[in-house]
């Protein structure tokens, strides 16, 4: 049944978004506009490759075969290094990481397991160290990316990295005599960030005045996720508190789990006497049922893919998927990437307000996919994106990066912007001149040779620059300031090196719109 | 056109000064007062237990707080020796914190007590019977650290209460160029937005001027097509906004890069954390404020890792000497600058934490919470405000674990700081809105 529902949905979302994606004669295929601008929503960022075989296919083949794609994978790493200690080197999966973005054929997943990795949070900092655990982390996404958001919701909560970084891993019934209670750290982080958000919305997305929860939902919801304890390590004797290992899930160790009766949101009960499994069973189902929970992810994901200021309107269509589907990710992420206002401006008229700032990780593998970069062994690209204020798996908190809720100073939401400071908008157009007039370092290499094809002429130059980086849509006034740089330029190189500087550190190449 | 000189030129304009103001015209404070005074931030992100920053050591106190404080509890050489305050009573600072608790014998480090967001005076009663407005969305890490920055307690404000103060001082001129007044050493935050003021952000020993740029004719022409692109309206909001920010930094980087060519090396050795650095730049700053023609700035800095839910002994263990030793060499920089009068450092954070520990070795989400202040400036030695009583389901607590209501507001302690930076009284109600609930006791004393 929910099989059929989905598939339905689906489709219909697809065909819908077809509809829009073809001229209104319907014969002509996607425009390279059109193409470009749903590359940069739903990939790494376009190519001239992927443009062409997206224009082939069209967005609903496309979208099949993405769903399709073999999931590319992050190395598993030792969890002891040279050293005998802790292995706490965690380059070599961030390298896969950008090897993949750049290389991988599943770029719908990768994006999609990106975002929810954002909402999700499992961090280095103040968190966990052990390197091993990163790769595993990061397959729930990816191999959740396409299924439920029960799933995920599950899967992450087991999951010993979680449990470690927002301590359910050894959550113990609170002892009286030792005159402690049950850590709320995990219990608060799921209700407010992964779920549901701080008060109830409407499908819409606007917010209501009622609060999601109080402390007393907290304080109830620790105790009915204690009594988990970290995977048995191989070869050693389970422990009701296990010390940290994380491959595998967390299981349950009844005699720490809370058996009292327990409250939690919308007045839901949690009988005494239950088990630990029974009580996370009880809460997921609670969880998706609550109507909260469709518009507040709807919403960060349509701010992580497309942009950060929906309307009303949009994040309805999709919260009504989300509701409808129970959760399908694959229903929600094609309804999202074809709705009207998603592709309302392949059109050529823009709105305002619409957009998103490329994150310094989709800065830089941008400009990377479109410079037809490959990264050796030691590239240094990882710590580019942290200097520029996101350093992957380093997040600073479990608040991720930046905030869905943060707002430029227009007022206008703009989540990207809590990490675009005047010192990060330097640094980026650092990083671009080093790319184009330098090296990044001996393991990151750009091959600039399609754009000297055009070097010859300005407008030719232009436009080819503009298909890969603007989506063919280049303003006049870029087109003029980045032709007065290549007028001033005397050889081939340098004009394509200044042409290519003026698009990358415009405002116009930074939105993504 | 909404560049930074742009918009401080019309402030300028509207009280009929001066827009770029000519070198050796100093505002009119100056003649009467001290020509510089600066405050520093130090947030302390992730919500301090600030239980264990500093306990009273008197009998009767200790006994209730060893009850409580479980595994937590801070014993015997985990603490300072007791410091008496002004008033006699005996504390210690945790033992991490020992240059802290120096300055606190030295009278240059005061304590603020229990002090969180609040909407006016609470009383458990009143908060548990839902008589009276509280502050939005307690316990949340995010809406509390944002009112904390913002000292607005409930709904959204687009406007830190630094912010106001920096619209403060561009409004009446009180800094001789249009370098911001605010600038913050920890990235983009609330604090420091105003209305009319937008705050610089920089990174420790990392140059805002952008590379690869020199006299060439190619070069600079790539600089001026980059330049021409940042005041056009692209027609796209956010496009503007990114805009506006790339054209900020190039407007502040060279006169930060001209003031900072004149930097002279301290004496004064910082430790080498990112606290350290952050205000060893700050003291740089202040070095060359006259080059920066600066009489009134505000810094930002930050530390992480707070949010002890377990693990908390051996996590203050780590930080607390990293916060003591940077507060403490940078009271000493601004001793060699000859400044101590005349900088205060302070924190935030985003909460106190459960004086009921939690099953694994830490503390959860509370609420009102103990501050530092440090400088010259302070009246220190002394602990202001009010310590809760360590009674778990007791007259302060919000509920059973010890979540302190505040007994004294952000509005109160900010308002004590941005007295003593030069906000006149009769504007402090618009830099904070609900001193107004706080009846006469709308400064602390611990400054001015």
């Amino acid at each position: 049944m929910k099989n059929n529902l989905s598939k339905t949905v689906v489709t219909a979302a697809i065909l819908a978004g077809v509809a829009l994606a073809q001229s209104p004669d319907g014969t002509t295929a996607l425009s390279d506009r059109a193409a470009g601008r749903f590359l940069d929503q739903a990939t790494w960022g376009p190519t001239p490759s992927a443009i062409a075989q997206l224009k082939q296919i069209g967005i609903a083949k496309w979208l099949y075969a993405q769903f399709a794609a073999t999931p590319s994978d992050l190395p598993d790493q030792p969890e002891l290094g040279a050293d005998g200690k802790t292995n706490r080197d965690l380059m070599p999966v961030e390298r896969a990481f950008f090897h993949n973005a750049l290389a991988g054929d599943d770029q719908l997943r990768q994006r999609v397991a990106f975002a929810l990795s954002q909402i999700w949070v499992v961090s280095v900092d103040s968190g966990v160290g052990d390197a091993y655990a990163y790769p595993h982390y990061w397959r729930i996404f990816r191999d959740n990316a396409f299924t439920n958001y029960r799933d995920i919701i599950k899967a992450v909560t087991l999951n010993p990295a979680m449990g470690r970084y927002l301590n359910m891993a050894n959550n113990n019934k609170g002892n009286p005599k030792a005159g402690t209670a049950a850590n709320e750290n995990y219990a608060r982080e799921l209700l407010q960030l992964f779920t549901l958000g701080l008060v109830k919305l409407n499908p819409d997305g606007s917010p209501t005045t009622t609060p999601t929860y109080d402390q007393s939902v907290v304080t109830n919801l620790a105790k009915a996720l204690t009594g988990w304890t970290y995977p048995t390590a191989p070869g050693a004797t389970p422990k009701p508190n296990n010390p940290a290992y994380y491959a595998g899930q967390m299981f349950p160790v009844e005699s720490n789990h809370d058996t009292s009766e327990k409250i939690i949101f919308d007045g839901q009960k949690l009988p005494a006497g239950q088990t630990a499994e029974r009580d996370l069973e009880i809460l997921l189902d609670a969880l998706m049922a609550n109507p909260t929970l469709a518009p507040f992810i709807s919403q960060q994901l349509i701010e992580h893919l497309v942009t950060s200021n929906p309307s009303p309107y949009y994040i309805q269509r999709v919260s009504q998927v989300f509701s409808s589907t129970r959760g399908d990710m694959k229903a929600v992420l094609a309804t999202i990437l074809t709705d009207p206002e998603a592709r309302a401006g392949d059109s050529g008229f823009v709105d305002r307000n619409f957009g998103h700032l490329r994150e310094p990780i989709l800065f830089m593998t941008g400009i990377l996919r479109g410079l037809n970069a490959t990264l050796g062994p030691a590239t240094s690209v990882p710590s580019q994106a942290a200097s520029m204020g996101e350093d992957l798996f380093h997040a600073p908190s479990v608040f991720s990066y930046f905030s869905p809720q943060y707002r430029t100073e227009k007022g206008l939401l703009g989540p990207e912007f809590q990490i675009y400071s005047t010192q990060t908008a330097a640094t980026r157009a650092d990083i671009v001149n080093t790319i184009l007039y330098g090296k990044l370092d001996k393991d990151t290499t750009v091959d600039l040779s399609p754009f000297l094809k055009y070097a010859g002429g300005n407008t030719a130059l232009l436009d080819y620059i503009s298909s890969v980086f603007i989506d063919g849509s280049m303003s006049s006034d870029l087109h003029k300031a980045a032709s007065d740089a290549i007028n001033a330029a005397t050889t081939p190189q340098r004009k394509v090196a200044g042409a290519l500087y003026i698009v990358l550190t415009s405002g116009e190449y930074d939105i993504i719109h | 056109m909404f560049t930074r000189r742009g918009f401080i030129r019309v402030g300028a304009a509207s009280v009929g000064s001066l827009a770029l103001r000519p070198m050796g015209l100093l505002p009119a404070l100056a003649a009467n007062g001290p020509d510089y005074r600066a405050l520093v931030c130090i947030f302390l992100y992730g919500g301090n237990d600030s239980n264990n920053t500093i306990v009273p050591v008197d009998d009767a106190t200790y006994k209730e707080y060893m009850n409580i404080r479980g595994n937590l509890a801070l014993t015997g050489s985990a603490l300072t020796a007791p410091v008496t305050s002004v008033s006699g009573a005996p504390y210690a600072f945790h033992a991490k914190l020992a240059e802290l608790s120096s300055l606190f014998g030295s009278k240059e480090l005061a304590v603020v007590a229990n002090v969180g967001s609040l909407v006016q005076p609470l009383t458990r009663a009143d908060y548990l019977n839902h008589q009276a407005p509280v502050p939005s969305n307690l316990f949340s890490h995010s809406d509390q650290q944002l009112q904390w920055q913002t000292s607005i307690a409930q709904g959204h404000s687009p406007t830190g209460w630094a912010g106001r103060v920096a619209d403060y001082v561009a409004k009446n001129n009180l800094n001789g160029s249009a370098f911001p007044a605010f600038v913050s050493l920890a990235g983009n935050n609330l604090q420091g937005t105003g209305a009319g003021t937008q705050p610089v952000a920089i990174t420790p020993g990392r140059s805002l001027q952008l590379a690869g740029f020199d006299s060439s004719a190619e070069s600079q022409a790539r600089w001026k097509a980059l330049n021409s692109l940042l005041t056009l309206d692209s027609g796209i909001s956010l496009i503007q906004a990114a805009d506006h920010t790339l054209a900020n930094s190039i407007e502040d980087a060279k006169l930060l890069a001209d003031a900072l060519a004149k930097v002279t090396p301290l004496k004064t050795q910082f430790p080498k954390t990112a606290l350290g650095a952050q205000l060893q730049q700050v003291a740089q700053i202040i070095q060359v404020r006259a080059d920066l023609h600066m009489n009134r700035q505000i810094f930002f800095c930050s530390l992480g890792g707070f949010d002890t839910h377990t693990n908390e002994i051996a996590t203050h263990n780590t930080l607390y000497p990293q916060l003591s030793q940077a507060m403490a060499a940078f009271y000493s920089a601004t001793d060699e600058l000859k400044v101590a009068q005349d900088v205060t450092t302070f924190t935030e954070s985003d909460f106190s934490r459960t004086l009921q520990p939690t099953s694994g070795g830490g503390s959860d989400h509370a609420w009102g919470s103990h501050h530092l202040v440090a400088g010259g400036a302070v009246k220190g030695g002394q602990i202001y405000g009010k310590f809760p009583s360590f009674a778990l389901g007791g007259p302060d607590d919000a509920d059973t674990r010890g979540r302190w209501i505040p007994t004294t507001s952000v509005d109160q302690y900010g308002a004590t700081l941005s007295s003593w930076f030069g906000i006149p009284d009769s504007e402090l109600t618009n830099v904070f809105p609900n001193l107004v609930n706080f009846g006469a006791t709308k400064k602390l004393g611990f400054l001015g």
